[in-house]
């Protein structure tokens, strides 16, 4: 028995605890530097990305993906009259592509001419291809992070995990031997945390990010709050909306269209005036007129040089 | 001319005013030596520019009503004084929801509305602050911290026969 | 700071985008109840003022026509917006909009007697009291007159105007929709106005319903209507000429056509 004893008082793979955590803690700390220093320089993307401005198609991927992408080239479309909405939710096309169409809307405009329904689009082929040159021309320009980046950014959160196995071995053989091993468990756990934020590869660089901040604040103007007159914007302005300010901007446009195509509401948020939904956009519509300071018939714009009553 | 004198003046003017609004909001008689004609029409454009404005305020409402939503709005405003757009058509899908007519499209903005402001019919609506549910005619909206959000929308015909195209 | 000139829009935030592109823009009209009092500024209208555009704030709701003195409150914020855009002037109507309680829910022309002719002039100058700047007054377009009214059209406005010692803000679309609906002639009107007290002049489009023309700012401008800007600028050209326009916006390359006709009409650069 005292012999038992004697051996398990002994210090789990030779090593003392405060040496051991010593070494631990400045090769987690060394680690978690490198992964920070290397995971900016990955995510921050290309500086070429900001010089050219995003056409509509592009800031609607970097926004929302496939889905606002597609969103982005209906309302287009949709603006020019191009195409409609038949029966059973399906696609027609009602008028010849416009000149100057990206290849994503010729794409979309042929599958309007097959019937195709909105949810049917990413399905395909020619779509999906417009979708993937899309997706790689963002690459490209380092707004978006490719694959390849994405597995290097991870790289370091796997070192970082192997180290947590090490500790967790010992910690686990400490607690079987009855040592002390708190402190090591606590710096477990933080560095858990750590290595799952680091896990978290963002979809947008911060170049893609910046060049999307300052295509809203260029285009606030198509915020659905300002209820944009799309007609005198143009279809050009449409797709900008959308791809900005989300798919409230193609329910603002032709909510009958949305309606029928089965295009998803996004959240309405704050149910007083407006019914604005898109990215941060809070309820407000319009004149800027809310609830009560107009009182009586309609706020703000409509009342000019009177018809006589 | 006599403070009195002026007094009365404007008495009358204010009596003849107050008389040619009631005519063209509220449904009260032609007052006396207008030509009837002219006052139709101006209750009529009156008409038609608040309907413009509640369709700002009632974007969907106003598009599931489609061609119908001039005269939907007319009929039921006809007679009754203005309180503004988004008063008035709080009233008027509220109306139509109790008719039985209120379009799905319609029912969902209302549900929505109804879930984010308490409005009693009387006063200006007010934001709600606790979170709450609504229904109306099937769609479903719940508010939480000022942000609304359809859960379930309103069941719409499935197959329609006039194949309405857009 | 100098009153408006040339050729300018009404800024609305649904044509926002539309009007901070027009290069040669120097002024825009704003409606006033649309305004918070306190700030802040829409961002289209903050950009504009650095560029150094004059915004002229637009009352659409005071009802200075009304029997009733003009609500204190409504003159506040008339005058709080005025310096908060640092407009040279603020321009109302001559007419009213609420009476016994009612909202009319718009412009309501006045009986042009003597009894309305003091109700305008001591609210003006209820008004005047308290904005920092001049005032501009603007006749309507009515589609019904008054029984026995006492004064013609340009009697009444000249001697409100000249009661209050108001400047003018002469709407070309209203003369011609009120000389049409009524068959009389509108250079008539344009030869017995005041035109020296001319601020600035709303020219805007219209159409017909039921027989009769309305005013109604959500259609394009008739060619009779820009050929009255031409007469009244051969009679006086007018500092400024603004397009008025409120709903159902046509493209942008429409906007700048009318534009481009204001300006031709009147001989002012062109701003698009």
């Amino acid at each position: 028995m005292a012999d038992f004893e004697f051996a398990a008082s002994g210090d789990t793979w030779g090593v003392s605890g405060p040496t051991f955590l010593r070494f631990y803690l400045t090769a987690a700390a060394l680690l978690v530097a490198v992964a920070v220093v290397h995971r900016i320089r990955l995510i921050s993307g290309g500086r070429e990305g900001g010089r050219d401005p995003l056409d509509p198609q592009q800031a609607a991927y970097l926004n929302g993906g496939d889905t606002l992408a597609v969103h982005a080239a209906l309302g287009g479309l949709r603006a020019h009259g191009a195409i409609g909405v038949g029966r059973n939710h399906q696609l027609k096309a009602t008028g010849p592509l416009p000149a100057g169409a990206t290849p994503l809307e010729q794409a979309i405009h042929h599958a309007a001419g097959q019937r195709a329904r909105v949810r049917e689009l990413r399905r395909d082929q020619w779509v999906d291809r417009a979708l993937t040159d899309l997706r790689e021309g963002l690459e490209r320009r380092e707004l978006l992070l490719s694959p390849a980046h994405r597995i290097a950014a991870r790289r370091a959160s796997l070192a970082l995990l192997t180290l947590i196995a090490i500790g967790g071995v010992r910690a686990v053989l400490g607690l079987t031997n009855s040592r002390p091993v708190g402190y090591l468990m606590l710096s477990l756990v933080a560095l858990v945390v750590v290595s799952l934020f680091l896990s978290r590869v963002p979809r947008v660089t911060r170049a893609g990010r910046q060049a999307l901040h300052d295509m809203r604040r260029q285009h606030a103007h198509l915020a659905p709050s300002a209820a944009p007159s799309y007609p005198t914007y143009g279809a050009v302005g449409v797709s900008t909306g959308v791809a900005l300010f989300g798919a409230a901007s193609l329910w603002a446009l032709d909510p009958g269209f949305a309606e029928q195509a089965e295009i998803p509401r996004q959240a309405i948020s704050s149910g007083g005036v407006g019914s604005s939904g898109g990215d941060g956009g809070s309820g407000g519509d319009g004149g800027s007129c809310g609830g009560g300071s107009c009182g009586g018939g309609g706020c703000g714009g409509g009342c000019g040089g009177g018809c006589g009553g | 001319m006599t403070g009195d004198a002026r007094t009365d003046r404007a008495d009358t003017l204010a009596a003849r005013q107050a008389e040619l609004v009631a005519a063209l909001v509220a449904g009260g008689p032609v007052p006396p030596g207008f030509a009837p004609a002219p006052l139709a029409a101006a209750r009529a454009a009156l008409l038609r520019k608040r309907a413009g404005g509640v369709a700002r305020h009632w974007p969907l409402l106003a598009a599931a009503l489609g061609p119908d939503w001039p005269t939907t709005f007319a009929t039921w405003a006809a007679d009754r004084p203005a309180h503004g757009s988004l008063r008035d058509g709080w009233d008027l899908a509220r109306a139509l929801r109790d008719e039985g007519t209120l379009p799905p499209l319609g029912a969902e903005e209302l549900a929505v509305r109804e879930a984010g402001a308490r409005y009693d019919g009387q006063r200006p609506p007010r934001p709600r602050r606790l979170p709450a549910v609504r229904r109306v005619r099937g769609a479903v909206a719940v508010q939480l911290a000022g942000r609304v959000r359809l859960l379930r929308p309103a069941p719409r015909v499935s197959f329609d026969p006039a194949g309405r195209d857009r | 700071m100098s009153g408006p000139t040339g050729v300018g829009i009404g800024w609305r935030p649904e044509i926002a985008g539309f009007v901070a592109e027009l290069p040669g823009l120097r002024f825009v009209e704003v409606v006033a109840e649309a305004l918070a009092p306190s700030g802040p500024l829409p961002s289209g209208l903050t950009a504009l003022r650095e560029r150094g555009v004059t915004v002229v704030p637009h009352g659409v709701r005071l009802s200075l026509g009304g029997a009733e003195p003009v609500d204190p409150t409504r003159i506040e914020h008339l005058a709080a917006v005025a310096e908060l855009v640092n407009a040279p002037l603020v321009s109302e109507h001559i007419a009213f909009v609420r009476a016994g309680g009612l909202e009319a829910g718009h412009l309501l022309p006045l009986p042009r007697s003597r009894a309305a002719v003091d109700a305008v002039c001591a609210n003006v100058a209820r008004a005047r009291e308290r904005l920092p700047v001049p005032i501009a007054l603007e006749p309507i377009a009515a589609l019904f007159d008054w029984p026995d009214d006492e004064l013609d059209e340009a009697a009444f406005l000249t001697e409100i105007l000249e009661r209050s010692d108001a400047l003018l803000l002469l709407d070309i679309a209203n003369v011609y929709a009120n000389a049409r609906n009524r068959g009389t002639d509108p250079l008539d009107l344009l030869d017995r106005l005041p035109l020296d007290r001319v601020a600035y002049v709303h020219v805007a489009g219209g159409a017909e319903h039921g027989g009769f023309y309305h005013d109604t700012h959500t259609d394009p401008v008739p060619r009779p209507v820009l050929e009255l800007v031409g007469e009244l600028c051969a009679r006086r050209r007018p500092p400024a000429l603004l397009l008025e326009r409120d709903g159902g916006y046509p493209p942008a390359q429409a906007l700048r056509a009318e534009l481009d006709a204001l300006a031709a009409a009147s001989g002012f650069p062109v701003v698009t």
